[in-house]
C-alpha cells in the first residue's frame, strides 16, 4: 500500500478543490456522474505505471530517455519543470490561503510550511515519509464529513452520481472539461512510477500495487464527489457564485455551519501542503532520472546531491514566489495549466508505447482489451485537456 | 603487436543521419544506427544500418571514408554483401546511447550521452571501434544541438575499457574496474568498496576475488561486516577466507559467531589452519591471547646465521612478521630473540645462542591488551611475545594487531577517482 492512495489523494489538491468548489456551487449535483468515468480512467492509466516500474524497475523519465532519446526528453522536461513549478507555486497559494481562514498571515505560514515539508522529506526515510503522506490522505475524510454536515439530499445525489446530465451551456461545458482535466495531471505518472520503484515493488508483490491504485482512485473521487456535494447542497440553491475554494469555505459557514467550514478549511491546508511536497519530489525525481543521476528518499543528501537540491529549490520558488506582493499568481498558474495541458498527450503515448514494447515489459505488455480500453480513456483525456486549454485562452 | 593508425575520431551524434555515398557518389541512404559485436575490451562496429525497414547492414568493411558530413562506400552498394543483425551484436543507437551508468557500488552516476568512435586503420584492414563514452554536460549540448554555446566546455568521457558488457540490452551499464585492476588495489581500499555494497551483493564480489586478495581485503573491513558476510556466503567458501586470514583475526570472528556456525566452518577448515584457531579461541577477549597470532618465526639455538638466512626464505611467507625471530629448544620455550638486522650483519657460521639475545620482554596471554599495548608503545617493539607461566612460547602480537585496538576507525577515500577521465577536447 502506498504510492497508490498518495498519488491519487495528491489530486484532489488546491487546485481540485478549488475546480470541484466551484462545479458544485455552479451546477449543483448535475456534475456528479463524471466522477464515476474518472475512477476507471485513473486506475487504467495509473496501473500503467505502476506495472511499468515494478516490471522494468525504472522511473517513467528513465524509460522516455532511453527509448525515445535526449531531445525530446529534454524538452519534455523542461515543459514538466515548467508546467510543475506553476503547479507548486497554486499549492503554495493554496496553504496560504487556507491558513488566512484561521487567520494567520502568509508571512509566517508559508516560511513555516515551506520548512516543515521540506524537513520532512530530508530527514527520513522513505517508509516513514510515505506514512506521513498516507495519514495526510485520512485528513482528506474532513471534506466528507463537511458534505454530510451541508445535509444534501441523498436520493437527488444517487441519481446524479449515476445519471449522465448533458448540457450544451457553455458555462456548463467549461466546468466539466475542468474538472475531468484536472484528474490526470503529467507529474502523477512519473511520481507514482518512481514511487513504485523507489519501494522496491517488483513483479511479485504487484498484484497488492494494483488494489492500492484502485483503492487510491475509488478515495479521491470519493471526496471530489463530497466536496461537489458540500458546494451543491449549500451554495447552489442559494445562488452564490464561487472563484476560489476560499470563498468557498466562508460561504459555508452561515449555511453549513462554522463546523461545515472550518473542516473545509482543514481539508483545504492539508490538501496543498501535501502536494506542495509530493510535486518537488515527483519534480526532482524525473529530473535526476532523465539525467541518470542518483535520486530517492532513501538516499542521503550526499548520495544523490541533485534530487535533495532540487527540492530545496523548487520549494524555496514555490513558497517565495507567493510571498512576494503583487505577484501576477493567476497568470504564472494559467501559464502553467497551458504547459500541463501540452505535455499530457506526450506523456500519455509516450505510456502507451512504453508499455506496449516487448523489449522492455516481456509478457507483461497490455493485453488487447486492455489495450482498447486505454487507448480509448487516454484518446478522451486528451481531447478534454485541449478542450480545457481552449476555454483557458478564450477566458483569459 | 600490430600498429595501428587513427584516421578519424568522431562522436557518434555527428554521424548519425549523415548521407552514405557509393563509390560513384550515389545516394544509397543515411547513416540510422551501427550495429557492434563486444570482443574483449573494446566493442567494434560491424555494420551500418543505412535505412528504415531494411533490416540487413553494410558490413563495416565496406567503409572508404568518414567525414562528419558523409560517407562513403568502396564499392556499388549489392544486396549480397550486406549481413543481418548477429544475435551477438546489438545497436548503439537504440540500446546503448542514452542508457544508465551505475557504479561499482550500483550507485548511479549519469547517463550515456554520446559515444566516441576511433577509425582505425592496421596493417590491412580497417576498423571502427568505440572508443569513450561521452558523459559530460558539453556530450548532452552536442545531442541536443547546441555543442557552440559549450565550446568551453572540455569532453568528460569514461573509456570504453571501463564500462562492462550489459547482462541484457535493457540493464544498465556498469562502470568496472578490472578484475586484475581490483587485486591490484590496496586491500583497505578494497575493503572500503566491499563495504559500501549493500549485503547482498557483497557476497557475489567477494567470490569473484581472488581468495588470498579476498582475504586480505577482508581482514580490513569492521567485525559487524565480517560477520554479516559470513552469514551470507556459502559455508565452503567462508572457511577458505577464513584459512587465508591470519589466525588471530580468524578466531576473533568466530568467536561472534553463533556457536554452530562456527564450528560447521571450523570443521570445513583444513584441520591444522582451524586446529591454530581452535587454540587462539580459548581466550578471551580483550587479553593478549585473542590478540596473538601463531604464526612467528622460531628458529633452533643450535643453527648458525648462515643456516637460519636460508630458513627464513621458506619460513617468510607464513609468518606475521620476519623482523623478530624467536629461538626455541625442542619443548618450544623461549631462550631468545634476535631481530633480522643482528641475524643479517652477523658472522655466517655464528651460532644462533652466540647471537640471540636473553633478556627478552615478553607477556602472558591473560594479560589485557591495554597492558600490551602500553609495552608495546613505551619498548618500541614491532612485535612482543606471548609465553605461558614455564616460559613455553604461544605466539606473537605484533603492532598492527595493538595499533587496531587504539585506532579502530579509518577515514573514507574515493576509491573512483581514478576512474573518470577529463580530457580535452578534440578536433
Amino acid at each position: 500500500m502506498g504510492p497508490g492512495i498518495i498519488t491519487s489523494n495528491v489530486d484532489n489538491d488546491a487546485g481540485g478543490i478549488t475546480t470541484y468548489s466551484v462545479a458544485g456551487a455552479t451546477l449543483g449535483y448535475k456534475i456528479l456522474w463524471v466522477f464515476l468515468p474518472m475512477i476507471v480512467a485513473l486506475v487504467v492509466i495509473q496501473e500503467m505505471c505502476t506495472r511499468m516500474g515494478a516490471v522494468t524497475g525504472k522511473g517513467l523519465a528513465d524509460l522516455i530517455r532511453e527509448r525515445f532519446g535526449v531531445r525530446i526528453t529534454f524538452y519534455a522536461m523542461v515543459g514538466l519543470l515548467l508546467g510543475n513549478l506553476g503547479n507548486i507555486m497554486s499549492e503554495f497559494a493554496g496553504v496560504a490561503a487556507s491558513m488566512e481562514l484561521f487567520g494567520v498571515s502568509k508571512y509566517l505560514s508559508l516560511p513555516l510550511a515551506a520548512l516543515f515539508i521540506w524537513w520532512l522529506v530530508l530527514r527520513w526515510s522513505y517508509k516513514v515519509v510515505e506514512r506521513v503522506f498516507l495519514a495526510a490522505c485520512l485528513i482528506y475524510f474532513s471534506y466528507i464529513i463537511s458534505g454530510y454536515l451541508a445535509r444534501p439530499d441523498w436520493g437527488e445525489v444517487a441519481i446524479a452520481l449515476v445519471v449522465p446530465s448533458f448540457s450544451f451551456d457553455s458555462s456548463y461545458l467549461v466546468i466539466l472539461v475542468g474538472v475531468i482535466g484536472t484528474t490526470i495531471a503529467p507529474w502523477m505518472q512519473f511520481y507514482i512510477q518512481s514511487a513504485v520503484v523507489e519501494k522496491g515493488i517488483t513483479v511479485k508483490d504487484y498484484a497488492y500495487t494494483k488494489y492500492d491504485v484502485i483503492v487510491g482512485s475509488i478515495m479521491v473521487n470519493l471526496v471530489a464527489v463530497f466536496i461537489v456535494i458540500c458546494c451543491a447542497a449549500t451554495l447552489h440553491p442559494h445562488g452564490i457564485k464561487v472563484d476560489s475554494a476560499k470563498e468557498a469555505a466562508l460561504g459555508l459557514t452561515p449555511l453549513a455551519g462554522a463546523w461545515a467550514s472550518t473542516l473545509f478549511a482543514i481539508g483545504l491546508l492539508n490538501a496543498s501542503l501535501f502536494s506542495a511536497s509530493i510535486l518537488p519530489l515527483s519534480t526532482a525525481y524525473f529530473i535526476c532520472e532523465a539525467f541518470g543521476i542518483e535520486a530517492g528518499i532513501d538516499k542521503s543528501w550526499g548520495e544523490a546531491p541533485a534530487f535533495y537540491w532540487l527540492y530545496t529549490i523548487l520549494i524555496v520558488v514555490g513558497a517565495g514566489f507567493v510571498l512576494i506582493p503583487d505577484m501576477p499568481l493567476i497568470k504564472v498558474m494559467f501559464w502553467s495549466q497551458v504547459v500541463n495541458g501540452v505535455m499530457l498527450p506526450f506523456v500519455l503515448i509516450f505510456m502507451l508505447l512504453l508499455i506496449n514494447n516487448e523489449d522492455l515489459m516481456g509478457k507483461y505488455v497490455n493485453t488487447r482489451t486492455f489495450n482498447i480500453i486505454a487507448w480509448v480513456t487516454v484518446a478522451i483525456m486528451i481531447v478534454l485537456t485541449l478542450l480545457m486549454l481552449v476555454t483557458a485562452i478564450f477566458q483569459f | 603487436m600490430e600498429k595501428l593508425r587513427v584516421l578519424g575520431e568522431f562522436f557518434f551524434s555527428q554521424i548519425q543521419g549523415k548521407p552514405i555515398y557509393d563509390h560513384q557518389g550515389r545516394l544509397v541512404g543515411k547513416l540510422r544506427d551501427l550495429a557492434i559485436r563486444w570482443e574483449g575490451d573494446t566493442p567494434r562496429v560491424t555494420g551500418i544500418k543505412y535505412a528504415r525497414g531494411i533490416q540487413k547492414h553494410i558490413p563495416v568493411e565496406q567503409l572508404a571514408h568518414i567525414h562528419v558530413t558523409h560517407i562513403d562506400l568502396r564499392h556499388e552498394l549489392k544486396e549480397e554483401t550486406l549481413a543481418p543483425l548477429q544475435p551477438d551484436e546489438i545497436y548503439i543507437g537504440k540500446w546503448l546511447m542514452d542508457k544508465q551508468i551505475i557504479d561499482l557500488k550500483g550507485s548511479k552516476v549519469v547517463r550515456v550521452n554520446d559515444i566516441k568512435l576511433f577509425w582505425l586503420q592496421s596493417r590491412d584492414q580497417q576498423h571502427l571501434v568505440l572508443n569513450a563514452v561521452d558523459i559530460g554536460w558539453r556530450g548532452l549540448a552536442r545531442r541536443l544541438g547546441v555543442e557552440f554555446l559549450f565550446r568551453r566546455l572540455e569532453n568528460h568521457l569514461v573509456w570504453w575499457e571501463f564500462i562492462q558488457h550489459p547482462e541484457d540490452k535493457t540493464g544498465s551499464l556498469r562502470l568496472r574496474q578490472e578484475k586484475q585492476h581490483l587485486d591490484q588495489l590496496h586491500p583497505a581500499d578494497l575493503a572500503e568498496i566491499i563495504e559500501d555494497l549493500d549485503y547482498k551483493k557483497r557476497a557475489d564480489f567477494i567470490e569473484d576475488l581472488d581468495v588470498e586478495v579476498a582475504a586480505e581485503a577482508f581482514a580490513e573491513m569492521e567485525l559487524d561486516i565480517q560477520i554479516e558476510i559470513l552469514e551470507h556466503m556459502d559455508s565452503q567458501q567462508a572457511s577458505d577466507l577464513l584459512e587465508e586470514m591470519p589466525p588471530d583475526e580468524a578466531a576473533d570472528l568466530l568467536a561472534e559467531l553463533p556457536e554452530e556456525k562456527s564450528d560447521e566452518l571450523l570443521n570445513l577448515m583444513e584441520p591444522e589452519e582451524a586446529q591454530e584457531v581452535r587454540e587462539l579461541m580459548v581466550y578471551e577477549e580483550g587479553t593478549a591471547g585473542s590478540l596473538m597470532t601463531p604464526e612467528y618465526i622460531a628458529l633452533s639455538p643450535d643453527i648458525t646465521a648462515a643456516e637460519a638466512i636460508r630458513q627464513l626464505r621458506t619460513l617468510a611467507a607464513k609468518a606475521e612478521t620476519i623482523y623478530y625471530l624467536y629461538v626455541l629448544q625442542e619443548d618450544e620455550t623461549l631462550i631468545g630473540a634476535l631481530s633480522l638486522r643482528e641475524l643479517i650483519i652477523a658472522e655466517p657460521d655464528t651460532k644462533l645462542e652466540d647471537l640471540m639475545q636473553t633478556r627478552i620482554l615478553s607477556v602472558s596471554p591473560h594479560e589485557s591488551d591495554r597492558e600490551v599495548a602500553e609495552i608495546v608503545n613505551k619498548y618500541k617493539l614491532l612485535a612482543i611475545p606471548v609465553v605461558d607461566d614455564n616460559l613455553k612460547m604461544l605466539g606473537i602480537i605484533t603492532v598492527d594487531d595493538v595499533l587496531e585496538m587504539l585506532v579502530p576507525d579509518r577515514g573514507s577515500l574515493d576509491t573512483f577517482a581514478s576512474l573518470f577521465v577529463r580530457k580535452r577536447a578534440m578536433k
